[in-house]
């Protein structure tokens, strides 16, 4: 795998609960995967606001996965509210002009390895692609 | 990667100085991120004064390390990147505590599980991640104010709601170990649904002489038992909650407690009318039924039923249990029971054994999808069945038993597709039905509005994690026992008991309680009163207005975030997890460098 990978930057926004803890099986595993991903921990990705993705997107990052715990949250209400503000996300993308594939709301728990890895390489041909359509579209 | 130092916007009285201690691990990190690069790279940052890599961070002399630069070189923020925070995150706020630094001003980055372990082949990447992880918590920790515990008196005094085998053993654990114990029970007795059962599996031991045991040694202990009382209202959190008990007389006292635990028990599934059957022919029993029909019947040779004998009995097991989409009938909620509940196929073989002590020439058709015997001794009872002479047929949601009523001369039949023999299907004829019906829990819904307690997929009442921390409710102070959580046999509900209780001694062991500061925080000066947030936050009492700003009740805010997100002047935060420092960290990471312009050749 090269450290190149098409200089692609994947943001996994995990929760301190699941995914997070998710992930570690995952390296403990010794199960490989692309560097380009960078993994940050949140009490709950509800804390988010929409502008929140979206300057993730300006500042450099191709790819948003938010792996959630699902209907397993354990906080009251909030993954409604999550999967609701990550639609309007999607409306804002496609108003800026930024592929939706490019940002991706899942559920991972703390032994979900292959689940995990396949969000990742997913996220990556999404990006890949989104870039190679928006070249062609400036061309 | 020369960068501005960029915190103006934050209140910072001294200098911001960051120790960034990068880890090998032994050439666990080492072997395949290059320690010194991410050292070069974050000493560039202004507010880093101190970097340095070290063979073991964890370490004796590697905490050393931390804590002389903090005494000696005024370091007073931390950086450290190596394991997983879940291993380490506290031995390092432990060593801060210990150089006098507030344990809070710390951020762990972890470049071994998720990153020198996943990505083996490419150093270079796995530096490059490494570099900018450890940047973005330079970021992160740079704008991070100390933060102090969240410190509540505790009430030594415990409410237990429901009297079934986990309350009462919860109430008994706890008052033993000293704390004051109120049980609240709403039916007219202790027990619970144990109290349906004539002997128990694995131990053959009477359910009424566990109750009858039980129940004395409650009383023994003290416990004010409550009967024929439910709760009416809740007040307050952890620490200080206010119970209103009502009693069926609607005679009403206030208990105050320190914890909560909830052990409210479950409800048998009730087939729909015609489910295999059930309401329509009269020879169609649940498990419970069955149960309940052979503990009363008198002493003779024969198994009557309605005036009828019965010779032949068909089981079928998962009835309301590991229910498929598309193919079962679903709750009033739109879902199917999809979860196994566990204690059916063992208490399910352990009534057959029941039946055939006392009718040894019973024929028994056993139609399962698969035996869950699970516990210790359990598998016994199937082993044991098959050799007393039970037919057992293994059946698919594809090919589901088929019920046939009795028709004028001929008994009922039950047809099923055996997976044993090929999918060969089978018709048997039969006496009596008995659904293995399995379990559901009680609609405590009340309660679940009232203390907004947390329920899962299966619509039982769902722990924080289920390894991590499996009788805690995301609500502080609230704790799960038992059946109300999920699919349990009485030694399961009695472990999950003493679990809870041992939980909530340790919380109470002293007149305060301390609990992490990651709770939402408002800055005063930057809230303009909107109570957007207050829309937002769905625990009781966490959120509440005072002189036009938004003000958190640190001891009921679940720290979730909710609110976090619609403020439009960023003035609620979680604390610890702000939105600034999110944004700093994406920075961090989105930076342009390329991997090669990061890592050294
Ligand atoms: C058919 C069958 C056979 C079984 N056989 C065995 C066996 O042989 N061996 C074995 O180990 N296990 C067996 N079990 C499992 C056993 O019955 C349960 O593990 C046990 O009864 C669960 O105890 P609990 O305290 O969690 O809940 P429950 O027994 O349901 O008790 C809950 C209590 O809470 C009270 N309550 C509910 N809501 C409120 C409220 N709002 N306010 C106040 N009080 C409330 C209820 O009235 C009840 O008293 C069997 C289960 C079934 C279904
Ligand atoms: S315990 Fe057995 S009968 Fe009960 S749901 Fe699980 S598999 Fe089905
Ligand atoms: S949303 Fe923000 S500004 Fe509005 S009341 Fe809440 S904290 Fe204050």
């Amino acid at each position: 795998m090269s450290g190149q990978n098409n200089n692609t930057k994947i943001l996994l926004i995990t929760t301190m609960i699941s995914s997070y803890p998710g992930a570690n099986t995952v390296g403990q595993a010794r199960l490989q995967y692309s560097p380009g991903t960078y993994i940050i921990r949140v009490p709950d990705p509800v804390v988010f606001p929409e502008s929140f993705y979206m300057r993730c997107f300006e500042k450099g990052i191709d790819g948003i996965i938010i792996m959630s715990s699902g209907s397993d949250c354990p906080y009251e209400g909030a993954y409604r509210r999550l999967s609701e503000r990550v639609g309007r996300v999607y409306n804002r993308m496609k108003e800026s002009g930024i592929d939706p594939s490019c940002l991706k709301l899942t559920t991972i728990c703390t032994v979900c390895k292959a689940a995990f890895l396949k969000e990742i390489n997913e996220m990556q041909a999404n990006v890949i692609k989104a870039r190679s359509t928006q070249k062609e579209s400036a061309a | 990667m020369e960068k501005q130092d960029n915190l103006d916007n934050i209140n910072q009285p001294e200098e911001v100085r960051v120790g960034v201690y990068v880890c090998h691990c032994g050439g666990n990190i080492s072997d395949v991120v290059d320690t010194k690069a991410v050292v070069e790279a974050a000493s560039k940052h202004p507010n880093v004064k101190i970097a340095r890599d070290y063979v073991f961070m964890c370490s004796d002399p590697g905490q050393k390390l931390i804590i002389d630069d903090i005494r000696e070189n005024n370091i007073n923020r931390v950086v450290v990147s190596a394991c997983s925070p879940t291993l380490h995150e506290t031995t390092f706020r432990k060593a801060l505590r210990r150089a006098e630094l507030n344990p809070y001003l710390y951020e762990h980055i972890n470049i071994r599980e998720q990153d020198s372990w996943v990505h083996k082949g490419d150093h270079e990447g796995a530096t490059a991640k490494a570099i900018r992880l450890t940047m973005a918590g330079v970021e992160k920790i740079a704008r991070q104010d100390p933060l102090e515990p969240i410190v509540v008196n505790a009430e030594g005094h415990v409410v237990v709601i429901g009297a079934g085998v986990a309350g009462m053993r919860a109430a008994l654990a706890l008052s033993r170990r000293g704390l004051g114990v109120t049980l609240i029970e709403k039916s007219a007795q202790m027990g619970g649904r144990t109290r349906e059962l004539d002997t128990v599996y694995p131990t053959e031991e009477k359910a009424a002489d566990i109750i009858a045991q039980l129940e004395k040694a409650v009383r023994d202990a003290k416990v004010d038992v409550r009967l024929n009382s439910e709760v009416e209202a809740i007040e307050g959190f952890i620490g200080n909650f206010e119970i209103l008990i009502k009693s069926a007389d609607s005679k009403t006292a206030k208990a105050r407690a320190g914890a909560i635990i909830m052990a409210t028990g479950f409800n048998h599934y009730v087939p729909y009318e015609g489910e295999f059957g059930y309401r329509q022919s009269p020879e169609v029993l649940t498990l419970p039924e069955f149960n309940k029909l052979l503990t009363e019947l008198p002493p003779s040779q024969k198994l009557t039923y309605k005036g009828r004998e019965i010779r032949s009995i068909g089981f079928i097991h998962c009835v309301g249990s590991r229910q498929t989409e598309g193919i079962h009938q679903p709750q009033p909620d739109g879902k199917v029971n999809d979860y196994c509940s566990r204690v059916c196929c063992t208490s399910a073989l352990h009534t057959i054994h029941r039946t055939l002590d006392r009718f040894p020439d019973l024929h028994i058709y056993d139609l399962y999808k698969d035996i869950r015997t699970y516990g210790r001794g359990h598998e016994d009872y199937y082993e044991r069945a098959s050799k007393r002479g039970v037919l057992f047929f293994r059946y698919t949601d594809d090919g589901l038993p088929v019920f046939t009523p009795p028709q004028k001369d001929k008994t009922a039949t039950l047809t099923v597709k055996d997976v044993l023999t090929w999918n060969e299907e089978v018709t048997i004829p039969v006496d009596m039905v008995v659904l293995v019906t399995g379990m559901m829990p009680r609609n405590i819904a009340n309660l679940i509005t009232m203390l907004k307690l947390p329920i899962g997929a299966d619509r039982f009442l769902q722990e924080v994690h289920p390894k991590l921390r499996p009788v805690e409710l995301a609500n502080n102070g609230i704790l799960v026992a038992g059946t109300c959580q999920g699919p349990m046999d009485i030694t399961e509900c009695s472990s999950a008991a003493g679990a809870a209780a041992a939980k909530v001694s340790i919380l109470l062991s002293k007149d305060t309680i301390e609990m992490d500061p990651f709770v939402a925080r408002v800055d005063t000066a930057r809230c303009d009163g909107c109570q957007l947030c207050l829309a937002e936050c769905e625990y009781k009492g966490a959120l509440t207005m005072a002189e036009n700003r938004a003000k958190v009740n640190p001891a009921l805010c679940a720290g979730c975030g909710s609110c976090v997100a619609v403020c439009p002047t960023r003035a609620i935060n979680v604390a610890g997890w702000t939105l600034d420092q999110f944004d700093a960290m994406i920075d961090a990471i989105g930076a342009e460098e390329t991997e090669s312009e990061l890592v050294p050749a």
